[in-house]
């Protein structure tokens, strides 16, 4: 009850928080950053600070009404945001309810805020944005995720049992680097330069085999590897990703970021199916 | 070390007496041992019958519902005593709560892991699975890091 009472006084510190500081916010970005002509209309709580846009005090009717719903819906949520490390409380399944309750309420309260207060001109951005909101989600729940290994890994230290792989086992993929290194990067360089000193226009190596044959194949059989001796390891894909990625602008253009996925894509499916096989066949040492 | 055995008769209960000319860390090992053996074994109860089981061969004391349940490598046991009577009574070095409903013997852990979800999941003896609380994580760390500094 006493817990529950304090989660209750920092939803309302931060609802106050939030309505307070969200036309500020908006008066401040208004003046920042839109035309003049789309500039707030209502100045209601200091002469020069406009505090509504102009679309939000047309659609109210007034600038003040406008005003007090722009702070209500700040307020709801700074105070949903408030509660936000609530769902982290407990684990297991009550942690992932908790946190889908917890991302509609944020997702919902946000999207009140750039549709109801007109901050976006076109309601088909709002996907955008909450998919945006949805990736710092996700980001928080990994780096929650991450502190908690790294305790479980304390715990088992001191309870004289191995402490087990690193975090999203990024030691272990660690040994893979020089091979997605050479893949993704001295690879397409060298190709590239074999390709210019060709007769035909064409760049075959770097336009078609490298892309189409030689980075699913080289992501896919490192991803295999890798799977079968560590298991699953995220930061696999990803860092084949990254990797290729100043490939692609630095040999290339933006058409050609599928050659990112190209290789991140096997890489993905190779690790699981590594993965699989070593679930499948155990090796001595694996188990 | 000299070990010496004095029989008083009408004595109702054995006592130990160190005499030594100064402390030591050996010292204070062997108190902490023979503390240890000292400690008070569990009554437990299996239907009618009533054993009274040393410390070391439990695995884990849990509320079932019903009552308060102990289990060793081999049986469980009912135990006519609450959780924090139990958490009293056993060695705090050696037992340590991990929810709300559970007591471990850490000595009897032979695995840990994290789910993608946060849940920890203890297994004890290779074989018994329970699942760690996570408000419970800081006490357990506090009482391993007490074991070790007491052992070195």
């Amino acid at each position: 009850m006493k817990k529950l009472s304090g989660w209750s006084g920092r939803a309302l510190l931060c609802f106050l928080l939030g309505a307070s500081l969200t036309p500020l916010a908006v008066g401040l970005l208004s003046t920042m950053m839109l035309p003049a002509e789309a500039q707030a209309l209502g100045s209601l709580w200091a002469g020069s600070l406009h505090v509504v846009t102009p679309a939000m005090a047309e659609a109210f009717g007034s600038a003040g009404l406008a005003a007090l719903v722009q702070s209500l819906l700040g307020g709801l949520f700074g105070a949903v945001v408030a509660v936000s490390t609530l769902p982290f409380a407990d684990g297991g399944r009550e942690l992932v309810v908790r946190s889908l309750a917890h991302f509609c309420a944020t997702a919902l309260s946000f999207s009140a805020l750039l549709w109801v207060c007109r901050w976006l001109d076109d309601p088909r951005f709002i996907p955008l944005w909450v998919a945006l909101l949805a990736l710092l989600y996700a980001l928080i729940w990994l780096g929650r995720w991450v502190g908690w290994y790294v305790e479980v890994m304390q715990l088992r230290t001191l309870l004289g049992l191995d402490p087990g792989p690193t975090p999203l086992k990024w030691r272990e993929t660690l040994p893979y680097l020089p091979f997605v290194l050479l893949v993704c990067d001295l690879l397409p360089l060298v190709f590239r330069w074999v390709d210019r000193t060709f007769v035909v226009d064409v760049p075959v190596l770097s336009g078609l085999i490298l892309p189409y044959l030689l980075l699913p194949v080289a992501g896919f059989c490192s991803g295999v590897s890798l799977g079968k001796r560590q298991g699953v390891c995220p930061l696999y894909p990803l860092a084949c990703f990254v990797c290729y990625m100043p490939m692609v602008w630095l040999l290339f253009n933006g058409s050609a970021l599928f050659h990112c996925f190209m290789v991140a894509i096997p890489a993905l499916m190779g690790n699981v199916l590594g993965w699989l096989y070593r679930r499948a066949v155990p090796k001595k040492g694996n188990v | 070390m000299k070990v010496k055995l004095e029989i008083e008769p009408g004595r109702q209960e054995p006592e130990i007496i160190i005499l030594a000319g100064a402390e030591s860390a050996e010292l204070d090992r062997l108190v902490q041992e023979l503390s240890g053996l000292a400690l008070d074994p569990i009554p437990v109860w299996r239907g009618d019958q009533t054993r009274r089981l040393p410390q070391g061969d439990f695995l884990r004391f849990f509320a079932d519902g019903k009552g308060v349940s102990a289990q060793t490598a081999e049986e469980v046991y009912a135990v006519r005593l609450r959780l924090y009577e139990l958490e009293e009574r056993l060695d705090p070095r050696r037992f340590v709560r991990i929810s709300n409903s559970e007591i471990v013997n850490l000595e009897m852990v032979t695995a840990l892991d994290l789910s993608l979800t946060g849940t920890i999941r203890m297994t004890l003896n290779g074989t018994v699975t329970v699942y760690v609380s996570r408000r419970y994580v800081k006490k357990i760390k506090e009482t391993l890091n007490l074991g070790r500094r007491e052992r070195t």
